[in-house]
């Protein structure tokens, strides 16, 4: 718990990561409030009667960009280094000098992220809802209990998402690239979902069985993977992921 | 009790410690010197369990750094620069560090008063001077009032004020019956600091005793130090 209470302080003290609380919050209540208005425009003029099903949660699964700055940045932080000027330190020696056990150490990152993670898409899931139905007002889809497994499934994907981003900044011990493929992977070029053109299989990458769990209906996409299904197989990869990472962390050198 | 026995470091083909051994102990200050390259860090790394030895043992107390019950309370290590993320404050740093421990907060405080960082607490880490840094990595060593302390190059980055009060600092921190293990690569400033002295050179020991046996007939103990590192002539 003292572990937990340090990596907790650490994530509270780092202004990146109010950075990423920020930007998951606003980037999909921002795109809501776009996309809702011009809903709007096409109800009024008539040429559609209600909202898609899925409206505010395709907003959702592009607000993830916060889930993954926050996974990149708890531990890209560790590994920054200090100015030449100032004696060119990292943070990393101090952390497992206080918690000299790795797994302890891992465990306590990871928890801290995934706590950090969940809150930000409640937050964010709260927001991009209100902005929907605060622009399409009696057009906005009547929530109901279909959408509290959906909602769910919106927290379960930001804490995997954040995760996934974790595992993979462990590996490589620095953030720049993996902020950049995830975050151009989720907004400018979803490479991931341009492959399920080629192959149905890649419907079984992480992000793209992930979202299932709360989109309906993926744009030109005919395979059928259940929200439970779909849910596993996110579970599956970041499992693995976390255990590579967890091996290669125990064993190499700080 | 720092007990370290036949370590050896291999990275790729390169061996950088061949069987390093010595001992601190309590109620001393031990020195540890070499010139840069020599292996002082990378002993002081395996020492406090961040790198793996190849062979040998690195032990605090009879046991592994990892394996400490209470890490902070027993050991204070200050490696390169401060250790703190730059976005930080000061006293930010310093608060996860005692979270960790589940020091109180005003344990903070009175750390930055001991090195003297009271006024720069607020400020973030990416601000502060070499020396600041050096105060701010102090700090945090002492945070769990530990029975031992490793400081790697602690006199690096300090200004003249700041090397006299650490050398009064380790001094007294001696005298109460505790452990200092510091390594450096400038032995004019450590003269005057340490008790025993270990000489290590391209990763072996080459002299190990009292501060009076390694200057032995030297003139000082930087004669000494060249004549033992660069097997020339005092």
């Amino acid at each position: 718990m003292r572990a937990l209470a340090a990596e907790a302080s650490k994530l509270a003290s780092l202004p990146t990561v109010w950075i990423a609380m920020a930007a998951g919050v606003l980037v999909p209540s921002v795109i809501a409030a776009i996309t809702a208005s011009s809903t709007r425009s096409t109800i009024t003029r008539g040429a559609a009667t209600v909202a898609g099903a899925d409206t505010g949660y395709q907003e959702l699964a592009f607000g993830v960009v916060g889930a993954i700055t926050l996974g990149v940045v708890a531990i890209s932080s560790e590994y920054s280094t200090e100015s030449a000027e100032s004696g060119g330190g990292r943070q990393i020696t101090t952390s497992l000098t206080a918690v000299p056990a790795r797994l302890r150490f891992l465990l306590a990152k990871i928890s801290a992220v995934a706590i950090a993670a969940a809150v930000l898409a409640i937050i964010a899931s709260g927001t991009t809802m209100g902005v929907i139905h605060v622009v399409l007002g009696e057009h906005a889809p009547a929530m109901g209990a279909d959408d509290v497994p959906r909602l769910a499934g919106v927290v379960c994907y930001w804490v995997y998402t954040a995760l996934l981003a974790f595992g993979i900044t462990v590996l490589t011990r620095h953030g720049v690239i993996p902020l950049a493929v995830l975050i151009a992977n989720t907004s400018v070029v979803t490479v991931t979902y341009l492959l399920t053109k080629i192959t149905p299989l890649a419907n079984y990458l992480p992000d793209m069985a992930g979202v299932r769990m709360f989109i309906r209906r993926l744009a030109d996409n005919t395979a059928e993977i259940s929200p439970l299904t779909g849910g596993l197989v996110m579970t599956a990869w970041v499992a693995v992921l976390l255990v590579i990472a967890a091996v290669a962390f125990t064993r190499r050198d700080a | 009790m720092i007990t370290i026995d036949s370590l050896v470091k291999r990275r790729g083909s390169k061996e950088i410690l061949s069987g390093i051994g010595f001992q601190a102990r309590p109620g001393r200050v031990t020195g540890f010197l070499g010139p840069n390259g020599a292996g002082k860090s990378s002993t002081l790394r395996i020492l406090l369990g961040l790198d793996r030895a190849t062979s040998g043992t690195a032990l605090i107390n009879s046991v592994p750094f990892v394996q400490l019950r209470d890490p902070l309370a027993t050991v204070g290590a200050m490696l390169d620069g401060s250790g703190a993320h730059r976005a930080r404050t000061g006293r930010a740093h310093l608060r996860w560090v005692a979270r960790s421990a589940g020091l109180p907060r005003a344990r903070v405080d009175e750390v930055l008063d001991i090195v003297g960082l009271t006024s720069a607490a607020s400020r973030r880490v990416g601000s502060y001077s070499l020396g600041m840094a050096r105060r701010l990595g102090l700090a945090a060593a002492l945070l769990g009032d530990p029975e031992i302390l490793i400081l790697d190059e602690p006199v690096n980055g300090l200004d003249p004020d700041g090397i006299r009060w650490i050398r009064t600092f380790l001094r007294q921190h001696a005298a109460s019956g505790r452990t200092v293990l510091l390594s450096s690569h400038l032995m004019g400033e450590l003269a005057e600091t340490v008790d025993d002295v270990v000489v290590i050179n391209e990763g072996k020991v080459v002299a190990d005793g009292t501060l009076d046996e390694i200057t032995g007939s030297h003139r000082t103990l930087e004669d000494a130090f060249f004549a033992l590192t660069t097997g020339g002539a005092p």
